[in-house]
């Protein structure tokens, strides 16, 4: 038996523009099959790291393989791999046709092979009936399959997406996640998507690699990421949180800079600072006094409510914090500004967060 | 509300119509000065220009303005003629290859280069073309000759003295110096609006460096090659100064001619027709240019407007899957 060649495996890759370090020293492998996801704020090396697969940009230091083949310095053009741009970059003297042919013909695939590639491309993305459209013909949707046919239509062994949905407006932009992971599922290959939208990262890929200043933060599922963050940066990054200033304390338990004590699984050692990481939604307010201290909950005061329709947000004053509790479903107006309150959560819910 | 609302539509679009109408007025304000300008010393010289083409020439060498005919114009099917016209537009012809061959490198390493880079060297650039055009080529005429550093080069390398004035190469030597800022500049423009990721596209999609480059690039900067070809080919294919300067008597342009006729050879009406012919032949190059710019431009908007309706009937398509 031997190991499964990952798709993309970075080693110790780093890229100086100048004296600016844009990724620092990531290491990151990623699965034959996978619909992977690199997101952070712009700026963060997410899309150096993915130009550096595709061979647009070359790496200062580190070896990048791709399904095993070192590729690292290797030219754009002798890549297995093709690129959805982020404004897609379609050729603009060139018809629908002529652009998804283009790759083929570059590698000199001929007739019938070329029609009936270019044919299969245009029937994969729905693009019918356009072949003989100029790009600045189409709609932001249209010329967005235009080039996921013009990159598939190579048969790369991955397909690399900056930003792909970018500049699509919302609800266009929640049609096509859903469509993107059903070609993904259906052509089968490697996506390595990038971009600055969690909602988007968490909603689509099955792993998501947060970036932050040129490094590799964490990398995993999106419940993982999402529930057990491995830091600040990604706690706060990904969805909202309230995050408390917090010092280990010696029976594994954390006490808050206010003095309460509260109840989360750590393997930090005793002593040490850290936060905890308390998700708004996974909190309730109840009246003070009707929820047992078991660790799980923090007595304070309303200071202030947000109604949004679907959800209430207040705003609870505990010691010198502020903690934000999300309360979906209430019926009535069971809390005002000011009232004694407890904020309690589930065993598991609250998250220790070292650096 | 709905019939009070109309007649208010009403007077907000004759109000409109006003304001255009004023709009219309001071733009001819403006422009007065200008078109006055362009009237006296341009369209009443080319009237006069016209009329004497068609003017009889004295056995004295005076022009006499009676008697019309074409005699003028039918002189102009002389061998000679045709071969100074023939030669001229081949000069013509080689001086925008050979600018085009120098500057697209050129004009595409100055818009490769860092912004603050740019300005610095586009500068440079225009240093020689604010320089008084007379002066460069004497500079060129001193540089080429027989007691110039470039036959002191070749004889120091045992090549032997250099004789290039007066041939045709120095004219075209010349000419390529004198317009080369002409076809950078239009083409610098093309290449700085290139949007670079599409070459990067190309590359991603197996095309080697220079076949992204022809296969994109290029034709992306087709207008740049267009306007700057027209710009250099029109003005080199009446020169008169640098041909003069650096040509001596054998290499005889269509520009030089010209001035012949009407200085020592006191030939006005063929001067003036031949004048006529390569006025035709440049407003014929420039429209061709223009219908072909504008053809594209025309192109654009059209496609830009046909966008936004496929736009909006994509939006049901789109919805829909």
């Amino acid at each position: 038996m031997t190991e499964p060649v990952a798709a993309v495996e970075i080693d110790g890759v780093t890229k100086r523009f100048d004296d600016v370090v844009a990724v620092d020293n990531v290491d990151l492998a990623i699965d034959d099959g996978e619909f992977f996801a690199l997101l952070g704020p712009s700026g963060c090396g997410k899309t150096t790291t993915l130009r550096m697969i595709a061979g647009l940009d070359l790496p200062t230091t580190g070896s990048l393989r791709i399904f095993g083949e070192e590729v690292g310095m290797a030219p754009p053009d002798r890549r297995p791999v093709n690129t959805v741009f982020q404004a897609y970059a379609l050729f603009p003297h060139m018809t629908v046709r002529q652009n998804i042919e283009f790759g083929l013909r570059m590698r000199r695939v001929k007739d019938p092979e070329l029609s009936q590639r270019v044919a299969e491309a245009i029937a994969m993305v729905r693009l019918a009936g356009m072949e003989e459209r100029r790009p600045d013909q189409l709609s932001g949707g249209q010329q967005q399959r235009v080039a996921l046919a013009r990159a598939l239509v190579n048969q790369p062994k991955v397909l690399l997406l900056d930003e792909p949905l970018g500049a699509l407006d919302l609800k266009l932009r929640q049609e096509m996640q859903q469509e993107l992971k059903a070609l993904q599922r259906t052509v089968g290959i490697t996506f390595v998507f990038v971009t600055h939208d969690q909602e988007e990262a968490l909603a689509m890929s099955e792993r998501i690699g947060v970036m932050s200043e040129g490094r590799l933060l964490q990398v995993g599922t999106p419940r993982e990421i999402y529930e057990r963050p491995a830091s600040r940066f990604v706690a706060d990054f990904i969805g909202r949180t309230n995050l408390l200033e917090a010092t280990v304390d010696s029976s594994g338990a954390v006490r808050l800079s206010s003095g309460a004590r509260i109840e989360a699984e750590t393997s930090v050692p005793a002593g040490s600072e850290v936060a905890v990481s308390l998700r708004p939604e996974r909190t309730r307010l109840q009246p003070r006094g009707t929820a047992s201290a078991d660790g799980h909950s923090l007595d304070g005061e309303v200071r202030d409510i947000t109604y949004l329709g679907h959800a209430v947000v207040y705003e609870v004053a505990v010691g010198s914090m502020s903690v934000e509790v999300r309360s979906e479903g209430e019926v009535g107006q069971p809390f005002a500004a000011g009232d004694a309150v407890t904020v309690s959560w589930d065993r598991g819910a609250a998250t220790v967060v070292a650096d | 509300m709905q019939p009070a609302r109309r007649p208010r539509a009403g007077t907000g679009s004759s109000g409109e119509a006003a304001a255009a109408q004023a709009k219309r007025r001071q733009g001819m304000l403006l422009a007065s000065p200008g078109a006055l300008y362009l009237l006296i010393f341009f369209v009443v010289p080319l009237a006069l220009i016209s009329v004497y083409s068609f003017a009889t020439r004295t056995s004295t060498g005076r022009t006499s303005l009676s008697g019309w005919n074409v005699e003028s114009y039918e002189a102009i099917g002389d061998d000679i003629i045709l071969g100074i016209i023939g030669r001229s537009a081949w000069l013509a012809t080689l001086t925008t290859a050979l600018c085009l061959a120098v500057g697209y490198p050129f004009a595409y390493y100055l818009a490769t280069r860092p912004r603050h880079v740019r300005a610095i060297l586009l500068v440079l650039v225009m240093i020689p073309f604010w320089t008084n055009g007379l002066v460069r080529v004497f500079a060129i005429r001193f540089l080429l000759g027989s007691n110039g550093p470039a036959s002191a080069l070749s004889e120091s390398l045992g090549f032997g003295t250099f004789r290039i004035l007066f041939t045709p190469t120095a004219v075209t030597i010349g000419m390529v110096y004198s317009f080369l800022t002409l076809m950078v500049l239009p083409l610098y423009v093309a290449l700085e609006r290139m949007d670079w990721s599409l070459t990067e596209a190309a590359r991603d999609l197996y095309a080697g460096g220079s076949k992204a480059f022809w296969k994109v690039t290029l034709p992306l900067t087709k207008s740049g090659i267009v306007a700057g070809s027209v710009l250099v080919f029109v003005p080199s294919f009446g020169s008169y100064v640098v041909p003069d300067i650096l040509g001596g008597a054998k290499t005889l342009l269509i520009g030089s001619y010209i001035a012949r006729q009407f200085r020592d050879a006191r030939n006005w009406p063929l001067g003036a027709a031949l004048s006529v012919l390569l006025i035709a032949a440049m407003l014929i190059a420039v429209a061709l240019n223009q219908r072909s710019g504008s053809g594209a431009e025309g192109g654009d908007r059209r496609r830009a407007r046909r966008r936004g309706r496929a736009a909006d009937e994509a939006e049901p398509v789109t919805a829909a899957v």
